[in-house]
């Protein structure tokens, strides 16, 4: 009983963070209808800006957050406008392959900068940890969890309440009609995609304080944000969020009573089973 | 006979002889190059013809590497005997799992397929029969030769497939369910069935291409055997090439595997940045392939390609 809460614990810290990770993926999914094989690499370029901001400048690597966001940001923003937007119209599997090309071109140009080297974000709290209830709550990933929270509950209210935010979601739901409403998809796309590697960039830092970051780690990331965006729901944050944490909770059952190479399969076995079961539901959602 | 069939003939026997006189190297890269090719082509059954994209093909050429090493380590079968097998599981594989998911479609089914190479990965890794995580190692053959004239014939009936499927009553039914599935379907076309058959053929040629390349390398590896980077080859070099053409996947294989090579012996790691940096440049700018580009450019000049670029801007 101990065990299995303490499991349930650890899946939800971890899956908060893996929430987070998809958010990004499902906003430019929904609004862009582009699925970014990129995002990964975008994660993977959020950690070493915080890693960089961390061992090189010695800010701490919460504080060190907002400055991966607002970079990525700016990246993002300019891969879309110059890009992306060549290919708005083009079929599904052109988009998936120039994502893809963006992917390779940032993992071996990060390779090259930052060579290949696994590099851990470690602030002196990295290992300390509560006891709560007889559960051993690690402090790293309980910020890492909050932080994700905030992120979410953030783009939430961004969506709903503001004037751009409702831009976004009329974009998503109807291009043509947002288009004749006087919403300038040209201002909306770049913006939006800018926001969606911003979280990627800050899901790479809490990533990198809780494991590793290598060149190498999107693809695996890229696939996880794909199965949580789906699972969650494309434009609804706060889903997003439960469907990292189903996914976070089922790796870490997984750990414990399968066998941990079975780690990457049980999101997928997931992933197919929804899918394969009750497709028309998502169909609609997306 | 018309000329282009001869040519085609004596482009084939000119590939055969290169064994003959080629240095090792030529032949070893010859290997890689063709089976590559084969695969492209076995893709673009179902991603060029039926717009299914797949990403799963590496599945069926890992379990046709699998079958193979499993019947020839385990069960001392020779290798005829053991691509056979490896064939076999393939397909079994394809049709287990070609129901459920080729109900799916579009970014839902890629994504499926990949979650299926996966797990199918997770699953090999953990079977004592087919050495785990460890791998498998399978008798040694030194004979080169062998295993090129493999691939090209294996490159060759795929590529026969393909042309028989360009204009068979088939063919003229994947392309319909490419263009429009529920039209299809209301037009009479058992589109089950037929992306069914098409997955098959698919996984069939895969799995045969798994299997010489797995008794040419003698080792054999979860990581290595469903390596989700070489399914995203294939997609690049059928798209490169041309998807639905006949002859796309290989000129793409072709060309895409000698820029690789160019640049890797060039520089190291920018050359996988720069081959990135080729595709983006390619579905930009020419999204119908190098098939395509020719009569485009001819039709056209140096505008096709901006007239490319301006038809899928926001």
């Amino acid at each position: 009983m101990h065990l299995a809460a303490q499991i349930l614990l650890n899946g939800i810290l971890l899956g908060g963070l893996y929430g987070l990770m998809a958010l990004g993926m499902g906003l430019v999914w929904g609004v862009l209808n582009i699925v970014n094989l990129a995002h990964g690499a975008f994660i993977m370029l959020g950690g070493y800006a915080v890693y960089y901001c961390h061992a090189g400048l010695g800010i701490d690597p919460f504080a060190a957050l907002p400055i991966a966001m607002v970079g990525l940001f700016c990246l993002g923003y300019l891969v879309q406008r110059f890009v992306l937007s060549l290919i708005a119209r083009a079929a599904l599997l052109n988009t998936l392959l120039v994502t893809f090309g963006i992917d390779v071109v940032l993992t071996y140009l990060a390779l090259f900068a930052f060579s290949a080297d696994f590099r851990t974000i470690n602030p002196s709290y990295a290992g300390d940890h509560f006891e709560l209830a007889g559960l051993t709550v690690p402090l790293a990933q309980l910020g890492a969890f909050a932080t994700a929270l905030v992120l979410a509950g953030g783009l939430r209210m961004f969506l709903a309440r503001t004037r751009t935010g409702r831009a976004i979601r009329a974009t998503a739901q109807n291009l043509t009609a947002a288009r004749l409403h006087g919403i300038n998809p040209r201002r909306i796309y770049p913006l939006c995609f800018g926001i969606g590697t911003a979280l990627a960039g800050a899901a790479g830092g809490l990533y990198g304080v809780v494991s590793q970051v290598t060149p190498y780690m999107g693809n695996t990331l890229t696939a996880k944000s794909f199965v949580i965006a789906i699972l969650g729901g494309l434009d609804r944050p706060l889903g997003v969020l439960a469907g990292g944490v189903a996914l976070g909770i089922a790796e870490a059952t997984t750990d414990i009573y399968l066998d941990p190479t079975y780690r990457n399969a049980i999101g997928f076995g997931m992933l197919v089973a929804i899918l394969v079961l009750r497709p028309t539901r998502l169909f609609e959602r997306a | 006979m018309t000329t282009g069939r001869w040519l085609v003939i004596g482009c084939v026997a000119a590939l055969a002889a290169v064994p003959l006189f080629g240095s090792a190297t030529m032949v070893q890269y010859g290997i890689s190059a063709l089976s590559i090719a084969a695969l492209a082509q076995a893709w673009n059954i179902l991603g060029g013809y039926t717009g299914y994209a797949s990403f799963g093909n590496s599945v069926f050429y890992g379990l046709g590497a699998y079958g193979t090493a499993i019947a020839m380590v385990d069960g001392h079968q020779s290798f005829g005997v053991g691509l056979g097998c490896g064939v076999a599981l393939a397909v079994a594989c394809a049709w287990l799992f070609g129901g459920p998911i080729l109900r799916l479609r579009g970014p839902y089914f890629a994504i499926a397929t990949l979650g299926l190479s996966g797990a199918m990965s997770a699953v090999v890794s953990n079977l004592g029969f087919a050495g785990k995580n460890v791998g498998l190692i399978l008798p040694l053959y030194r004979g080169d030769a062998l295993f090129y004239e493999l691939s090209l014939a294996l490159l060759v009936l795929c590529t026969l497939a393909v042309a028989w499927i360009s204009r068979s009553r088939f063919g003229a039914g994947l392309v319909a369910i490419r263009e429009d599935e529920d039209a299809a379907l209301v037009m009479g076309v058992n589109t089950p069935r037929y992306k069914a058959l098409a997955l098959l053929l698919a996984a069939g040629f895969s799995a045969v291409a798994g299997g010489i390349h797995a008794y040419w390398s003698t080792f054999l590896d979860p990581a290595s055997a469903f390596d989700s980077t070489l399914n995203v080859k294939m997609v690049i070099m059928t798209v490169f090439g041309g998807p639905g053409t006949v002859l796309g996947p290989i000129v793409g294989a072709f060309s895409l595997s000698a820029i690789s090579e160019l640049l890797a012996s060039q520089l190291s790691t920018m050359a996988s940045a720069f081959y990135g940096l080729v595709i983006v440049l390619a579905v930009v700018f020419m999204p119908g392939g190098l098939m395509e580009l020719g009569r485009g450019f001819r039709r056209g000049g140096r505008r096709y390609f901006l007239d490319n670029m301006r038809r899928f801007r926001l």
